[in-house]
């Protein structure tokens, strides 16, 4: 657990410290938004019906270059191997790495539902804020292990995507389902955030075991 | 003729003998007409491609746990034989729901549908992950994870737009009080089962066969090359 917060913080804080991945992200962010505000051609009473779908195309590009990331800087600096020469256990470091992850793009979230809010006029409630924060948590586990295991191949930014796409329907399933009724006016009851936070679970106990055989080279 | 060779023919066959029972034995089905003889070969290569992707999750579990050569190369072998049972699933299940559900992509989403598109996205890119890694130990573990963690995903996507909107028929042949199908059918339907599993053990065969001899090709490379500089 030590570990795992160690590592976060180290990732965090040379975020912090080098303003990288952040405005970028952003300004992607925006960017997407402002190209599905002229591609869909949003008034006022198609943007609150196009908009989970924006939202959650946006969100999972997002995720895909915020977990490619990941794990670059450690393999260009060599410093993955000497993390996992050190007594922590590789699943420990994961943790630390994907919990980095999350917390970026959560960072990417505050951007991104404003935004939603402004270029589509798309109405943000709780709820929409609670199934998205819900569904990072899983999508930034199976995020990061496929983040390191394109990282050891020859065609790193291409294999994220396929590997990682297919394992993420569930979440835009469930979580584009709760917005499309929170956003639509309808009161969500709790059960969709208790299946995500299920899926979360899930995922994130099969990514950390996977984690083990992905990081031991 | 190598035993392959025999059988190989064999599985023609075999299937040219369910071929032969699905248009001339089985009787038509009385309200979807002719359509229904897919049912027969749809269902069964989607039974032989779960069973093939089972077979994927035990050979790359029992690599990761032994480091046994064998046991991905038979992960490999099935995962070709597996993709291609379940791009015959999808295929006919496409040409089956043309008619009977008026077949359009943006209204007749199904939940089985999509968890069969994901099946087969999840081992195309296991094979990606072969292609791209460095061969030998990495490709192997990096693999077997991809064949293991995307098998975990599959239920899961069923599940989760299963409670969504779905079209796809129940069960038919566990129903509830016995199968339901006519004796002609289902005696039809055993036969193309038995002759479509046959057809798969037989390419996962013939793969195993092909990837064995790629490796000792790759093997033998460098000291062909040798001899032939010298």
């Amino acid at each position: 657990m030590a570990v795992t917060w160690a590592v976060a913080r180290k990732d965090l804080r040379a975020e912090w410290r080098g303003r990288e991945m952040l405005p970028a992200l952003a300004q992607f962010v925006v960017l997407a938004l402002v190209i599905a505000n002229f591609a869909f051609d949003v008034d006022l009473t198609s943007g609150p019906r196009l908009g989970p779908g924006i939202l959650w195309l946006v969100l999972v590009f997002a995720g895909l270059v915020a977990f490619g990331r990941a794990f670059a800087p450690e393999r260009e600096q060599g410093s993955l191997e000497a993390m996992l020469l050190t007594p922590a256990g590789p699943a420990a470091i994961f943790a630390g790495k994907a919990l980095a992850a999350a917390l970026l793009l959560m960072a990417v979230e505050a951007v991104l539902l404003p935004g939603m809010a402004v270029f589509l006029g798309a109405p943000i409630g709780l709820q929409v804020v609670l199934a998205v924060l819900v569904a990072t948590v899983g999508m930034a586990g199976l995020g990061c292990l496929f983040s390191a295991l394109a990282a050891q191949t020859r065609a790193r930014d291409l294999l994220l995507p396929v590997l990682a796409l297919p394992l993420w329907i569930p979440f835009v399933v469930v979580g584009g389902r709760t917005v499309q009724a929170a956003m639509g006016g309808a009161l969500v009851p709790g059960q969709p955030l208790v299946v995500l936070a299920a899926l979360d679970i899930l995922f994130v106990i099969v990514a950390a075991l996977a984690a083990r055989v992905v990081l031991d080279e | 003729m190598s035993r392959l060779h025999v059988l190989a023919a064999a599985a023609v066959l075999a299937v040219l003998g369910a071929a032969g029972m699905i248009f001339l034995y089985a009787p038509e089905d009385a309200l979807q007409g002719p359509v229904q003889r897919i049912f027969y070969v749809h269902v069964s290569s989607a039974i032989a491609a779960y069973l093939c992707f089972a077979l994927v999750v035990a050979g790359s579990a029992t690599y990761l746990w032994r480091g046994s050569l064998r046991a991905d190369r038979l992960a490999r072998a099935a995962t070709y034989t597996g993709l291609a049972f379940t791009t015959n699933t999808l295929v006919m299940g496409i040409i089956w729901a043309k008619p009977i559900w008026n077949w359009d992509p943006s209204r007749t989403w199904d939940a089985r549908f999509t968890a069969t598109v994901v099946l087969w996205m999840v081992y195309a890119g296991y094979l990606l992950v072969r292609r791209f890694a460095a061969p030998g130990r990495t490709a192997m573990r990096l693999a077997a994870v991809v064949g293991i963690v995307g098998f975990v995903d599959v239920p899961v996507v069923h599940f989760s737009v299963q409670w969504w909107r779905t079209l796809h028929p129940g069960p038919v042949l566990d129903a509830r009080g016995g199968p339901a199908l006519p004796p002609e059918m289902l005696l039809t339907f055993a036969v193309t089962m038995a002759a479509i599993l046959f057809l798969a053990g037989v390419l996962i065969a013939i793969r195993y066969r092909v990837e064995l001899v790629q490796e000792q090709r790759a093997e033998l490379a460098p000291a062909t090359l040798e001899l032939a500089t010298r």
